[in-house]
């Protein structure tokens, strides 16, 4: 068995514990710092993996649905998900236009992806040197994935339109919403998920 | 493996460098227009970051300005204040303080997304008001001041090293790495 995933390690200040075994709704802190380490979900062991799933499900609609409809005097415009990344590049702006993609489609897609193969491929006691490749990645990615700020900036730009232009929601901008909110979910059950709970996974059971 | 200390000072001098680079780029960053809006029939106008916070309260929308300000105002500044009073305290004398400021970083490292605010809502304004001469807006260079003041501190933060802050106190217990964990049942109450 694999020693170093058979640990849990504090990610703020590398205190490692040995996994604990933990009961539905428990939580397990660090003994130097307090930082929650590990929580054992009251979903069971593979709500991660749905999670992430159902999130990249939505992903796809998101993208290619109408997300937002304006109006001015009678001319109508729809726009995608892409619009912003569009609007920056074509006014000259392009190493912003890159930000906003990574930061509000890449980096949640590379996230999804990630998290769905870390959590397909973890199905033996001992997951190998490409699981915990994939995890390292999963957490780099993560910090740069901020679909729920960039709903927060759309919210806020409806107001700042409202005697501008009328505006109107469509379904690509709620297959974002409820997408990032998978991802959220996804990612805390993926984080604080102990090898004890993740070894109750139908994936294990199946392949053991 | 490099011994953690040497690690941490090196890292400690680039995350230093990074935030100081992303406090000099704040100048530009709230000086300069973030957007212009063209409506038909009115006075265009440039906007900056906080003359657009200005309007929302004038405009009566008083909670959505105080959003904006957080996100784009208080988060930056507060954020590159924390991470100052990190970088200082690591750096003179690791091991004190070290629950407070490990509170610190990971307040800094939560809130520092919410900056990206103002970046996702130009860039939507200027993809989505693009109806020529009756509304339109369009990015100015402010804005990419900002992004870089985001992805400058984003970076300083990842530099640092939370660890660094325990480097000198040792771990509880009998110091062993199998220490066992803590356990509390849900709604926690944190010590
Ligand atoms: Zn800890």
């Amino acid at each position: 068995m694999n020693t170093e995933d058979s640990n849990v390690q504090c990610p703020l200040c590398g205190q490692s514990h040995r996994a604990p075994f933990l009961k539905p709704g428990q939580r397990a802190l660090c003994i130097r710092c307090g930082t929650t380490v590990a929580e054992r979900g009251r979903l069971g062991p593979d709500a991660a993996l749905a999670f992430a799933l159902t999130a990249l499900v939505l992903a796809i609609p998101s993208f290619l649905l109408p997300f937002v409809t304006l109006t001015k005097f009678g001319n109508e415009r729809t726009v995608l998900l892409s619009g912003g990344v569009e609007g920056l590049w074509l006014h000259g702006f392009g190493p912003l236009a890159v930000l906003v993609l990574v930061c509000g489609i890449l980096a949640p897609l590379g996230l999804l992806a990630l998290l769905v193969a870390v959590l397909w491929t973890d199905t033996s006691e001992n997951p190998g040197e490409l699981n915990a490749t994939l995890r390292r990645w999963a957490h780099g990615v993560e910090h740069w994935a901020m679909p729920e700020v960039q709903i927060l900036g759309v919210m806020v730009a409806f107001f700042k339109l409202g005697a501008v232009v009328e505006v109107a929601v469509g379904p690509g901008l709620w297959c974002y919403g409820a997408a990032s909110l998978f991802t959220l979910l996804a990612w805390r059950r993926f984080n604080l998920q102990t090898r004890h709970e993740r070894a109750r996974s139908m994936l294990t059971v199946a392949s053991s | 493996m490099i011994p953690l200390r040497l690690q941490s000072r090196s890292s400690l001098a680039q995350a230093a460098a990074l935030a100081i680079s992303a406090i000099i780029m704040m100048v530009p960053a709230y000086a300069l227009p973030v957007m212009h809006l063209g409506i038909a029939g009115q006075t265009t106008s440039d906007t900056t970051i906080l003359s657009g916070i200005l309007q929302l309260w004038r405009e009566g929308l008083g909670g959505l300005a105080a959003i904006v300000f957080t996100a784009s105002f208080l988060v930056p500044v507060l954020k590159l204040a924390g991470l100052a009073c990190l970088l200082a305290a690591a750096w003179r004398k690791p091991g004190t303080h070290s629950h407070l400021l490990t509170r610190v970083y990971g307040a800094v490292d939560f809130i520092g997304r919410w900056s990206m605010l103002d970046v996702f809502l130009v860039a939507f304004l200027s993809g989505a008001v693009r109806f020529g001469k009756l509304a339109s807006v369009q990015p100015r260079p402010g804005i990419l001041a900002f992004g870089a003041v985001v992805v400058l501190t984003m970076l300083a933060t990842h530099r640092f090293d939370p660890r660094f802050l325990w480097a000198d106190s040792p771990p509880p217990a009998s110091g062993r790495d199998d220490a066992a964990i803590q356990m509390a049942t849900t709604p926690p109450t944190l010590p």
